[in-house]
This record gives C-alpha cells, sequence and structure tokens, in this order.
C-alpha cells in the first residue's frame, strides 16, 4: 500500500513536468499578439515587414501599471512571412504567441500584389486562428493604422474589432470578413475576396502617444473605409458608398442601414432592420444563365422632413417604391462595379454551379465572360413595419 | 473463454470509440470534395458487409478468436502462419494509428516535442489498460464514450448558435455524378475506418451476449458512420470543400471557428482531446487483439506479451517512415495491397472454408 502510494506521489509529480511537454510555455514568458500589420518592405531581403501589436499585461490590469502605452509595436522583416515573424523576436523578450490575434491590416501595396502568400501562413500556422479579422490599409502604411492610441478601450486592436462590429449593425456599409472568408473568396473560381479598407486621418505622430486621448477630439482616429475588392489575391478596386452596401446585401451580410429616400420634396430615412435575400440562377443554357435576385425588406421610418402622411397606404406605398428603387440601384451598381473590375465576389458563378453543375463544367474556363454579359434581374420587395414613435410629422399642417 | 465478459454497452461504446477513432479529426475522403460526407455513409453501409461475414464466422465458433478457428479450418501449419499474419497486420495497424495520432498532435499543438516521447506515453497508457485486460478496455471505453458524446455534442450546439454553418456550401449534391463517391467508397472509405473492425473477430469471444452482441456492433459500426458523415457535413458547410480538402486535420479549424460573443472560443482544445481518447482507442483495440491471438497461438499466458508487444508497436510507428507525408504516402499503398488481404480476402477463404465443413457435417434428412 505504503509502496503504490509512493509510485503513484511520483507519476503525480511527473504530470506535472511533463504538461505541455516541449511546448510549454509560462503566460508570463509569453507575448500575447492583438494584431499585425504586414507591410511590404524596401528591398527584396526585407520584404515582409511584419508589426505586431503586443499587450502589456501590467499595464491592462491596473494593479502594476506604469501611466505608459497599453500595447507595444515591434517590426520584424524578412524575405518571406515566417522569416519576419521570426526575425521580430530580436527585438521582443517574450515568446510571440499569435493565438490571439484579433486582427491583421495588409498595406495596399501588397494587396495589389497578391497576398496568397501571406494568407498560406495565415491558415497554415497552428497557433493563428481563422476568427481574425481581415483589412487593407487604404493608401497607406498598415503598420500606422496599428499605432493609435484609443480613447474607448486600452487595446487599439479591440478598438477595430468593435468598430467593425458597430458599424456592420447600425450604417451596414461594412461587415465582419474572417480569414476563412477571405480564402474561400480567393478560391472562388472566377471570384475575388473582399476586405474592409481602413484609414487614418489627423495627425499620426501625435496618434501614437497618450496625447491622443487628452482632447476630446483625438488627434488621429483610426477608421472603417469601403471594401477591398479583389480578383483572386490581387486587389482591383475600392466600394464605397452604394455598391458597397449592395455587396453586403448580395452576401446576406446587411443587418441594419439607413436608406434616403425623396418623395414630392420630402426627404424620408428608412432604417432597414432586415432583409432577405434569394440569389438563384436559371442556367439551362449556361452560356447565358439568368442571375435572379429577390429582395425583401423590413423597414421602419427614422426620420421624416416633409408633410407626407403617414398615415395613408397609399403615400406610404409610394415611399417605399422609392425605397425599393434605391436598394435596386444600390446591387445593380455592385454588380456593375463587379464586372467593371472583371472579377465575381458576388457569387453568382457558385449560384450557376449549383443550379446546373454540368453545364457549369463547360462554362467554367470563360466564366469572366459570360459573366460580363449575363442577364440579371433583381427584384425588391419592402415594407414599412412601422412608423415608430410618431405618426404625421409637425411638418403637416392640422 | 473465461470470466473475461464485454456487456452489451461497452461493446457498442468499444466499436464506436474505435471507429471515431482518428477518422474523427482526419479528412475523409479527400477525392469527393462536396460529396465526402456521402462517401462516408455510404462507406459505413458497405463496410457493414464484410463484417456480416465475421459474424458468420463467430457464430460458428462462438468461443474462439479468430486465430483459433483459422487453425481449426485450415490445419495447424497454414492456420497457425494465417494466424501470425493476423497478429503482425494488428501490431502494424497499432503502429500506425500510434503514428497517426502523434504526429496530428505534434501538428496541431504540440510544434516541438518529440514524436518519440508522445508516442512513448501514449502507448505506455495502451500497454496499462492492455495490461489489465479485455474487461477494462471496454470499461474504460463507456466511461469515455460519455465524455466524447458530451464533448461532440456540446461542440455542435455551440456550432449552430455561432451561425458559421453555411450549407450552401455542400450544394450542389452529385456535382460530377454518381460515380466518384462510388468510386471513393470502393476504394477507400469501406476500408478506413470500417473495414478495420476486422481486429473485433479476435474480441468477439469476450461478448457477455452472444446472440445479440455481434448487431450490436453492427449498430455501433452503423450510428459511427452517421457521426462522421455528420462530422463531415459540418466541416464542408463551416469551411467549403476548398479549405477542406488541404486540411490534414480539418476538425480543428472548423471547431476553432466558434465564437459565442467573444466568449466561448478557441474549442478546438476539445478536438485535441478527442484526437487522443480516440487514438488510445484505436491503439489499443489493436494492440488487445494482437495479444489475444499471441496468448492462443503460442500458448503463452496473456500478459507476459505485454510490453514486448508494447514496445515493438512503439518501434514499428517510429521506424515506420521518416516524415508524415512518407507514411501517409505508405498508408495509401497498403489501403490497396495489404489491407484488402486481411479484411477481405482472408476471411472470405475462412468463411468459404467454414461454410463447406458445415454442409458437409450437417446431418443430412434422409
Amino acid at each position: 500500500m505504503r509502496l503504490q502510494r509512493r509510485i503513484a506521489a511520483i507519476a503525480v509529480c511527473c504530470l506535472l513536468l511533463l504538461a505541455g511537454c516541449w511546448d510549454s510555455v509560462e503566460l508570463n514568458r509569453r507575448a500575447i499578439v492583438a494584431g499585425m500589420a504586414i507591410d511590404k518592405g524596401p528591398s527584396p531581403e526585407r520584404e515582409y515587414m511584419l508589426s505586431f501589436q503586443i499587450i502589456v499585461a501590467d499595464e491592462i490590469t491596473g494593479k502594476n501599471s506604469r501611466g505608459n502605452s497599453p500595447v507595444v509595436l515591434y517590426t520584424g522583416t524578412g524575405r518571406s512571412m515566417y522569416e519576419a515573424l521570426s526575425n521580430a523576436s530580436k527585438q521582443i523578450a517574450r515568446f510571440l504567441s499569435l493565438g490571439h490575434i484579433r486582427v491583421v491590416i495588409i498595406s495596399e501595396e501588397f494587396a495589389r500584389e497578391g497576398i496568397k502568400g501571406i494568407m498560406d501562413t495565415l491558415e497554415r500556422e497552428s497557433e493563428a486562428r481563422l476568427t481574425s479579422l481581415m483589412f487593407v490599409a487604404r493608401g497607406q502604411m498598415a503598420k500606422d493604422c496599428m499605432t493609435l492610441m484609443t480613447a474607448l478601450g486600452k487595446i487599439p486592436a479591440n478598438d477595430l474589432v468593435g468598430k467593425v462590429e458597430n458599424t456592420s449593425s447600425t450604417f451596414g456599409y461594412n461587415f465582419r470578413m474572417e480569414v476563412d472568408d477571405i480564402i474561400r473568396g480567393i478560391q472562388v473560381p472566377g471570384g475575388g475576396a473582399l476586405m474592409n479598407g481602413v484609414w487614418v486621418s489627423g495627425d499620426k505622430e501625435t496618434g501614437k502617444s497618450n496625447e491622443n486621448m487628452h482632447d476630446i477630439t483625438p488627434a488621429a482616429i483610426l477608421r472603417i473605409s469601403g471594401i477591398a475588392a479583389f480578383k483572386g489575391d490581387k486587389l482591383v478596386g475600392w466600394l464605397d458608398n452604394g455598391e458597397a452596401r449592395g455587396v453586403a446585401l448580395l452576401q446576406h451580410r446587411l443587418t441594419q442601414t439607413p436608406v434616403v429616400v425623396h418623395t414630392d420634396g420630402n426627404l424620408i430615412v428608412f432604417n432597414i432592420f432586415d432583409n432577405s435575400v434569394h440569389l438563384k440562377a436559371r442556367a439551362a443554357d449556361p452560356e447565358h444563365p439568368v442571375i435572379m435576385i429577390r429582395i425583401t425588406q423590413q423597414a421602419s421610418i427614422k426620420e421624416l422632413n416633409g408633410n407626407l402622411d403617414l398615415m395613408n397606404p397609399d403615400m406610404l406605398k409610394r415611399a417605399e417604391a422609392e425605397l425599393e428603387e434605391t436598394t435596386k440601384k444600390d446591387v445593380e451598381k455592385a454588380i456593375q462595379i463587379a464586372r467593371s473590375m472583371n472579377s465575381d465576389y458576388l457569387g453568382f458563378g457558385e449560384a450557376v454551379e449549383r443550379s446546373n453543375p454540368r453545364g457549369w463544367k463547360k462554362i467554367e474556363d470563360h466564366w469572366d465572360d459570360v459573366f460580363a454579359r449575363c442577364e440579371v434581374k433583381v427584384q425588391v420587395k419592402a415594407v414599412t413595419q412601422s412608423t415608430e414613435m410618431r405618426s404625421r410629422s409637425m411638418k403637416m399642417p392640422e | 473463454m473465461g470470466e473475461v465478459r464485454m456487456g452489451i454497452v461497452q461493446c457498442f461504446t468499444l466499436a464506436m470509440l474505435f471507429e471515431l477513432g482518428t477518422a474523427m479529426v482526419v479528412n475523409l475522403g479527400v477525392d469527393t470534395g462536396k460529396d465526402a460526407w456521402m462517401s462516408v455513409l455510404l462507406g459505413g453501409i458497405a463496410g457493414v458487409l464484410p463484417f456480416i461475414g465475421y459474424i458468420y464466422l463467430y457464430r460458428a465458433y462462438p468461443d474462439d478468436p479468430l486465430s483459433r478457428y483459422s487453425r481449426k479450418l485450415l490445419g495447424k501449419y497454414l492456420g497457425g502462419l494465417v494466424a501470425l499474419l493476423f497478429i503482425l497486420s494488428f501490431m502494424m495497424m497499432a503502429a500506425r494509428d500510434l503514428r497517426d495520432g502523434s504526429t496530428m498532435l505534434v501538428m496541431a499543438t504540440m510544434n516541438r516535442t518529440p514524436i518519440f516521447v508522445i508516442s512513448l506515453m501514449m502507448i505506455l497508457s495502451s500497454a496499462y489498460v492492455a495490461h489489465k485486460g479485455v474487461e477494462v478496455l471496454a470499461r474504460t471505453s463507456l466511461l469515455f464514450a460519455v465524455i466524447v458524446m458530451l464533448i461532440g455534442g456540446f461542440c455542435g450546439l455551440m456550432m449552430i448558435f455561432s451561425g458559421k454553418i453555411n450549407l450552401l456550401r455542400i450544394l450542389p449534391l452529385l456535382e460530377n455524378g454518381a460515380w466518384p463517391v462510388l468510386r471513393s467508397v470502393l476504394v477507400q472509405n469501406y476500408m478506413f475506418p470500417f473495414g478495420e473492425m476486422i481486429c473485433f473477430t479476435m474480441l468477439m469471444p469476450y461478448l457477455s451476449d452472444s446472440r445479440r452482441g455481434p448487431w450490436v456492433i453492427v449498430a455501433s459500426m452503423l450510428f459511427s458512420a452517421l457521426l462522421l458523415s455528420l462530422t463531415t457535413v459540418m466541416n464542408l458547410s463551416v469551411l467549403g470543400a476548398d479549405i477542406v480538402a488541404r486540411s490534414p486535420l480539418p476538425l480543428m479549424p472548423t471547431i476553432s471557428k466558434i465564437s459565442i460573443s467573444d466568449f466561448i472560443q478557441r474549442l478546438d482544445v476539445l478536438v485535441v482531446m478527442v484526437l487522443i481518447i480516440g487514438v488510445f482507442f484505436k491503439i489499443t483495440v489493436f494492440y488487445v487483439a494482437a495479444l489475444v491471438g499471441i496468448s492462443d497461438l503460442f500458448g503463452l499466458p496473456y500478459r507476459t506479451m505485454a510490453y514486448p508487444a508494447a514496445l515493438i508497436i512503439l518501434f514499428l510507428s517510429v521506424m515506420n517512415a521518416r516524415g508524415f507525408t512518407e507514411h501517409l504516402d505508405e498508408g495509401k499503398r497498403l489501403l490497396y495491397t495489404v489491407f484488402p488481404v486481411f479484411t477481405l480476402a482472408l476471411p472470405a477463404l475462412l468463411i468459404i472454408i467454414a461454410a463447406l465443413k458445415r454442409h458437409r457435417s450437417a446431418p443430412r434428412p434422409d
């Protein structure tokens, strides 16, 4: 009995030592990476410039806080992603922990040249995860988008995640795009990826320091800006206005969005809070497929500047017709721009494939041509569910 | 045979964990793209057919493992040779699974830990349970089956709640026609993991209920086929066929996509747990089957060879191949050459001889 107990005790001690085996890294030896920026370096030896936004745990918890920056940025360079990542260790005293990367920002320069090399590392690395959000730094260094102090929340990377989620659920022109969304987009034949754009406005130098939070108006703000459209893995253009909303709608990713319409000199702002989108292809003749898009939208009225009688269903129907027209224009604009960029990131090819798999095999190699000329029918129905807390406007004469 | 008995529920869970084993996490039916789940399901049904043959043999010799009735059917020398070959093949399959499991652990989580150390830990735990005998193994499986089902249910629910499943990604069905799916079933999916049930011929004599027992195992096979197929559907509808086809362990990235308001996330550690549990049972069942064979063929006590066999399996697994790609390539070649001999050809031979014998010795009506 005694002997058994002794053996058991030794075994338990061994278990403690063996936890994680050769790969064990204690928490105080880890540097948690919250965000990563990828820039193109000046020379082939330094082609990949990876900047890591690392959380300074002591500053976050507050107890041992020295009042310094809550994150720190280090940059490593190399001929490849992984070399740059390893190279960064020259400056970082701790083991880079990639498991908690929230955002990855790629510079526009890189995006225009192709990002397959970058995506390979992001999906191959067993520590990194597919739920990180991806962005393109619009016309700026990706690194600059990582160096701004934020007033709300201490970690800038989390701040950026919050911005995407917030604008997606209220404004609707952008939506979450994760690593695997990008990879799937790249791999669609004839299609391409979509990525949110980010852009720093204001004084970047001041933005780096605590001063950015001293004033009521921050000196520099990182903002979401447009959607980057890719052909395969190369950036080909930016979607900004109605077309961005059209794309979000066609991707089933539009949640809420304000739509401004004019009816008989009245300005009405609808808030669309529910969309259902049916995208089907009629492709009995694969060379001439017809893409059928049926959209149903539920809206409420948020704003009325005019004297339209909202209690009159006929009047409301006229406003709804305008709303339908606006949505239709957004979608058509989105399609038109996708065609001008020659990239089927809208997923029409997949719809054709679903409806006629055999026909798709015949047109797969020249889908670009078919996509450019195929017929698209857009049908929008909008319903105003409520006028919210008031019926008639103040401007309405009694 | 002896006092050792496996209950009905235990043999269900043992067969289930054995089937799910590595198959749950690895990439099944790679060649069939979006239709992989169909080939997995059909493979399960096709895999039952050879098992019905094994049941026939079991009915003929309910108290004997394969190594004993092979000698009764083929004679002392030829039958002994066949039994020896089976024992070797079980040890080799155990070694292959050990290599699979430890390499996958290294790939997925422990990048810098030597494979040998992980293999050693795994085979030692296997050896411990194998040393305790078949009954302990069966009882252990009941415990772990509950854990695996809980993990599976939890992950499935979380996956649905996080809204990452998009069933459009597995459409259109049968894009390239039915032939690629059938081909995949015929060359691969009937064998892995369902054909490997041959090793249960060594364990079936321990069944407590010889009448219902074999059919419980069949039910367990079909149930695992359903689970594997569902897992494949989940992988495909979360990641898309392209990413799945390029992933050696698609279940990990799939589960890592679960994120519920940034609070419940990184559930892929659970997949690692399932992987370890599954690999453990896969190795141990093959290993115990080999041990039963050894003790029967050479007339040794069951426990004498437990640790020597563990050493053989460990070194087979390490010396097997230089790298994982080589190991997988070898597996592919074995799939067409060696495995069908042991799961189809030799059992078929035994079945035919058993049928002839029974026919000849049957009392003839006048």
